[in-house]
C-alpha cells in the first residue's frame, strides 16, 4: 500500500475516532493545553506589555524578551517542568504558558509603543486623564499588533505542545510518539497532519478574530507590519 | 557609537572562528591504521542496563585492539533491530527470549530453557546474517511493579492475583508494550488480565515511576534487574505462571563481525556478569548518578580483565 | 569504584561535581550541537538563496513559498520519526533534511522579501549605467536585501538550535542527548546544563550574526 493510501485508511478506520486514543479525545487534550496555556500566557504578558509600553520603561527588556524566549528549547523546557512538578498536565501547561508569554510581551510593548505620539497629544489636549486615554485612544490602534503577537503565540503553542507526549502528556504528539515507538508509520503521520491542520487553522481562526476587532482603516494601514503568524519554528 | 560598533565586530569574528573551529575539529579521527584489528560499532537500547552493557562489550573489544564506535541510547528493539539488519551497527547486547520472540513475530518460541532459546534464536538470526553468541548467566526480564498501597489494598503477591480486578486498573509501560507479547498480550493469554487502559509512558523510566507514584497507573512495567524498586516502594509481582522467559543477556552480532576473535572476548565478559552484579551495576548508574562507561570500566578492571 | 555518592538523597538542580568531572562529555554534546547547526545552516542558505532570486521574479514564486510553507507546519518530531526508516536512525542525514527545509522556508521569504524591497527606482539606475542582469543582482540587488536575509539567518539560527535538541529521540540530539538523559534517569543536572548551554548557544550565534550585519552592511545601521 502506498503511503497516502495507508495515510487515508488509518484515517477511514473507525476505532480511530472512539475511546481514549481517538482523535476526538487527542483533538481535545491538544486544545485544551493549548487554550489554557494561551489564555493564562495572555493574562500575565498582555497587561504586562501594555504597561510597558504606555509608560515606555524597560524597553529594551521588552523588545529583547521574545528573541531570549525562543532561545529557549521546547523540550528542555517541558523536562525541566515535569522534574519540577511531576506527571500529568501542569507541568505542560506551565512550560507552554513560560513559551507563550514573550512574543506576546514583546508584541504588545511595540504596539503601544507606536501609537502616534501626535494623536496621544491630541487626546490630552482633549481632556483624556491617563486611563482613558489609554483604553479609548491607545488600545484600539494597538490592538493589530498585539493580536498578531497573540497569533504568533498561540501557533507556536500548539506546535509545541506535540512535545507534550515526550513527558506523557496527550494530545496528538501521541500519534507521533507512540506510533514511531511501534513503527506503525501511518499513525507517525496522521499525528503529524493532525498537529498541521490545527496548526493552521489556528492560525486562520486568529486571523477572522482579527479582521473583526480592527477598524478597516487601521488594518490597511497597518497590513505591512503583520504576516504570517508562523515565522518561527520551536516544535 | 564606534566602540560598539567594535566589539560586534570582534565578538563576530570570535563566533566565526569558534564555530569554524569546532565543526572542523570535530570530524572524526580516521580510525584504524595498521594497530586497529577493524572497526565495531556497538548500540544499546534507550535504558540505563543496556549502555552499561554496549560499554562493557565496547571496552573490552578496544582493549583487544578493536576500534569501536558507540551508539548508545539508540531507540528501541524496533530501531535497533533494522539497524543491525542494514549493517548500520554491528553488535548489541540483547535479551535471549524477548529478541527471539521478535525475530520471530511473535511465535511462541521463547522458554525457561535458555540454551534451547538460544538455539531457535540463531535459527531466526542466521539467514539474516546476524548471530547470537553464548548466552550469560545474568537475566534480565520484564516484571510487574505496583505501590505498596496498591499490593496491601488488593493482597497481591504474583500476578494471577489481578486477574479478577484487571478491569478497576491501568496497566503503564512504554508505548510498544500494548503489541508485545511478553507485556499487555501476554498478561492476557497467560493471566486472564483485561487492564481497564494502557498508558504509554516510557520503558522503565522517570515517567513510569513517577505515574505509579501518583497512581495515574497502577501496574507499571519494569525490568527485574531495576535497583531502586525498593527504594520507591515498588513491589513485583511474581510471575507464576512463568510468562517472562529466559531473557540471558546476549550478544547479537552481524557474523561478518563475528571472527573467532571477537567471539572469544564477548564471550569472556558475559561469562563473568551475573543478575547479582547487573542489579550492582544498574545501581550505580540509577541511584549515584555515575557513568554508564565509568561503571562498565570499574567491572572489568575488577575482573582484572585489563590485566 | 568503592566510593558511593549517593547523589539521589541531594540532587541540586546543578551539581558542579558532576559538571567539573564531565566537561568532554558536555563539550562533545555541543560540538554535535554546533556541527548540526552549521551544516543546517549553510545548506540552507545555499538552497535558499538561488531559489530565492529564481522565484522572486517568476511565477514560481507561489509554489516554492507553499511547498515550503507546508513543510513547516509539520511538527519537526514527526518529520525526524519518519524519516528513520529511509535514512537512518541517529545519522546525520535525517536530523538534516527536515532542519534544512525548516531553515530554506524562513530564508527564501526573507530571500524575497529583500528582494521585493530593492526600490524600482534603484533598479532603473543601474540598468542606466549599463549593469547587466547578473552583475545587477550581484552587485545592487543582493547587497540591499542582505538586511532582510541577516535577519532571516539569525530567526533560522535561534530555530535551529531549539530543534536539534529533538532529535534526541532519533539518537541523536546534540545538547539534547543530555536533556534525555536527565529525563531518563531522574538526574537535574545534565539537563538543566544542556538547557541553559543551549539557550546561551543560541542567543551567542544571535548576537554574533547581528555583529556581523552591521560589519557587512555600514549603511544599513540604525540606532
Amino acid at each position: 500500500m502506498s503511503i497516502a493510501a495507508s495515510v487515508w485508511a488509518w484515517f477511514a478506520d473507525g476505532s480511530h475516532w472512539q475511546g481514549a486514543d481517538g482523535i476526538p479525545t487527542r483533538l481535545t487534550e491538544h486544545l485544551q493545553l493549548s487554550a489554557e496555556s494561551l489564555a493564562i500566557g495572555a493574562a500575565i504578558a498582555l497587561p504586562l506589555g501594555i504597561a510597558l509600553g504606555h509608560y515606555g520603561r524597560f524597553g529594551t527588556l521588552a523588545i529583547n524578551i521574545s528573541n531570549i524566549g525562543r532561545a529557549v528549547p521546547s523540550f528542555g523546557i517541558l523536562v525541566i517542568a515535569f522534574q519540577a512538578f511531576g506527571l500529568g498536565d501542569l507541568p505542560i501547561v506551565i512550560a507552554l504558558t513560560a513559551l507563550a508569554i514573550p512574543p506576546m510581551v514583546t508584541n504588545s510593548y511595540v504596539a503601544l509603543r507606536e501609537v502616534d505620539p501626535d494623536i496621544k497629544d491630541a487626546a490630552r489636549g482633549m481632556g483624556y486623564r491617563d486611563l482613558a486615554q489609554l483604553i479609548r485612544v491607545e488600545l484600539p490602534l494597538a490592538v493589530p499588533l498585539i493580536m498578531a503577537g497573540i497569533r504568533t503565540s498561540a501557533v507556536q503553542v500548539v506546535a509545541t505542545a506535540t512535545l507534550a507526549a515526550l513527558i506523557a502528556g496527550g494530545g496528538f504528539g501521541r500519534y507521533i510518539i507512540d506510533g514511531f515507538a511501534t513503527l506503525d508509520y501511518p499513525r507517525v503521520i496522521s499525528g503529524a497532519l493532525l498537529v498541521a491542520l490545527l496548526a493552521l487553522a489556528t492560525e486562520i481562526v486568529l486571523s477572522a478574530c482579527e479582521r473583526l476587532l480592527v477598524p478597516k482603516g487601521i488594518r490597511l494601514e497597518m497590513a505591512p507590519k503583520l504576516g504570517r503568524a508562523t515565522t518561527f519554528k520551536v516544535a | 557609537m564606534i566602540r560598539k560598533t567594535r566589539t560586534f565586530s570582534l565578538l563576530t569574528v570570535a563566533a566565526l572562528v569558534a564555530f569554524v573551529a569546532v565543526a572542523c575539529g570535530s570530524s572524526p579521527t580516521p580510525s584504524g591504521g595498521s594497530s586497529s584489528k577493524g572497526t565495531i560499532t556497538v548500540a544499546g537500547f534507550d535504558f540505563a542496563e543496556s549502555s552499561i552493557l554496549a560499554q562493557m562489550y565496547g571496552q573490552a573489544l578496544e582493549h583487544n585492539g578493536y576500534t569501536v564506535n558507540y551508539k548508545l541510547r539508540l531507540g528501541k528493539r524496533e530501531v535497533v533491530a533494522p539497524a543491525i539488519k542494514s549493517g548500520q551497527i554491528d553488535l548489541y547486547p540483547g535479551y535471549a527470549a524477548t529478541d527471539l520472540e521478535y525475530y520471530n513475530s511473535g511465535a511462541g518460541e521463547a522458554s525457561g530453557d535458555v540454551a534451547a532459546t538460544a538455539q531457535k534464536l540463531n535459527a531466526r538470526l542466521n539467514p539474516l546474517g546476524l548471530e547470537a553468541l553464548t548466552p550469560s548467566g545474568a537475566v534480565d526480564q520484564n516484571a510487574f511493579a505496583v505501590t505498596k498501597a496498591t499490593q496491601q489494598k488488593y493482597n497481591l503477591t504474583k500476578l494471577s492475583d489481578l486477574a479478577s480486578i484487571g478491569d478497576q486498573l491501568v496497566l503503564g509501560g512504554p508505548p510498544e508494550c500494548a503489541s508485545r507479547p511478553f507485556c499487555q498480550p501476554g498478561l492476557e493469554k497467560t493471566y486472564g488480565i483485561h487492564f481497564k487502559s494502557f498508558k504509554s509512558l516510557d520503558t522503565d523510566g522517570a515517567l513510569t515511576r513517577a505515574a505509579l507514584a501518583n497512581n495515574t497507573i497502577q501496574v507499571g512495567l519494569v525490568f527485574s534487574s531495576d535497583s531502586d524498586l525498593n527504594k520507591l516502594g515498588l513491589v513485583v509481582l511474581q510471575d507464576d505462571k512463568h510468562l517472562e522467559n529466559a531473557d540471558n543477556v546476549v550478544p547479537i552480532i552481524r557474523q561478518k563481525a563475528a571472527t573467532a576473535d571477537v567471539k572469544a572476548i564477548l564471550d569472556k565478559v558475559d561469562s563473568n556478569l551475573t543478575t547479582a552484579q547487573l542489579i550492582t551495576l544498574n545501581g550505580q548508574v540509577e541511584l549515584n548518578h555515575q557513568d554508564p562507561d565509568a561503571v562498565a570500566r570499574a567491572f572489568l578492571q575488577q575482573h582484572n580483565y585489563f590485566s | 569504584m568503592a566510593a558511593r555518592l549517593f547523589l539521589d538523597e541531594v540532587d541540586p538542580w546543578i551539581n558542579w561535581g558532576w559538571v567539573s568531572s564531565h566537561i568532554p562529555y558536555i563539550w562533545d554534546a555541543v560540538q554535535q550541537h554546533i556541527v548540526l547547526t552549521v551544516i543546517a545552516l549553510a545548506a540552507g542558505l545555499v538552497i535558499s538563496l538561488p531559489l530565492g532570486v529564481a522565484a522572486h521574479r517568476s511565477i514560481l514564486r507561489l509554489p516554492v513559498v507553499g511547498f515550503f510553507g507546508a513543510f513547516y507546519t509539520i511538527p519537526s518530531l514527526a518529520l525526524f520519526a519518519v524519516l528513520v526508516p529511509f535514512t537512518g536512525i541517529a545519522t546525520t542525514t535525517t536530523a538534516e533534511i527536515p532542519l534544512i527545509g525548516y531553515n530554506v522556508l524562513i530564508l527564501i521569504r526573507n530571500v524575497i522579501v529583500g528582494l521585493d524591497a530593492v526600490p524600482r527606482d534603484v533598479l532603473d539606475a543601474a540598468d542606466g549605467m549599463g549593469y547587466r542582469p547578473l552583475a545587477r543582482l550581484l552587485r545592487v540587488e543582493m547587497p540591499l536585501a542582505l538586511p532582510s536575509i541577516f535577519a532571516g539567518l539569525r530567526v533560522a539560527t535561534v530555530s535551529t538550535i531549539g530543534l536539534i535538541t529533538i532529535t534526541a529521540v532519533i539518537g541523536l540530539g546534540g545538547l539534547g542527548q543530555l536533556i534525555n538523559q536527565g529525563l531518563q534517569e531522574s538526574f537535574h543536572s545534565p539537563l538543566v546544563v544542556a538547557t541553559a548551554l543551549s539557550i546561551a548557544l543560541a542567543l551567542f550565534a544571535d548576537l554574533a550574526l547581528a555583529g556581523g550585519q552591521r560589519m557587512a552592511l555600514p549603511w544599513a545601521r540604525s540606532r
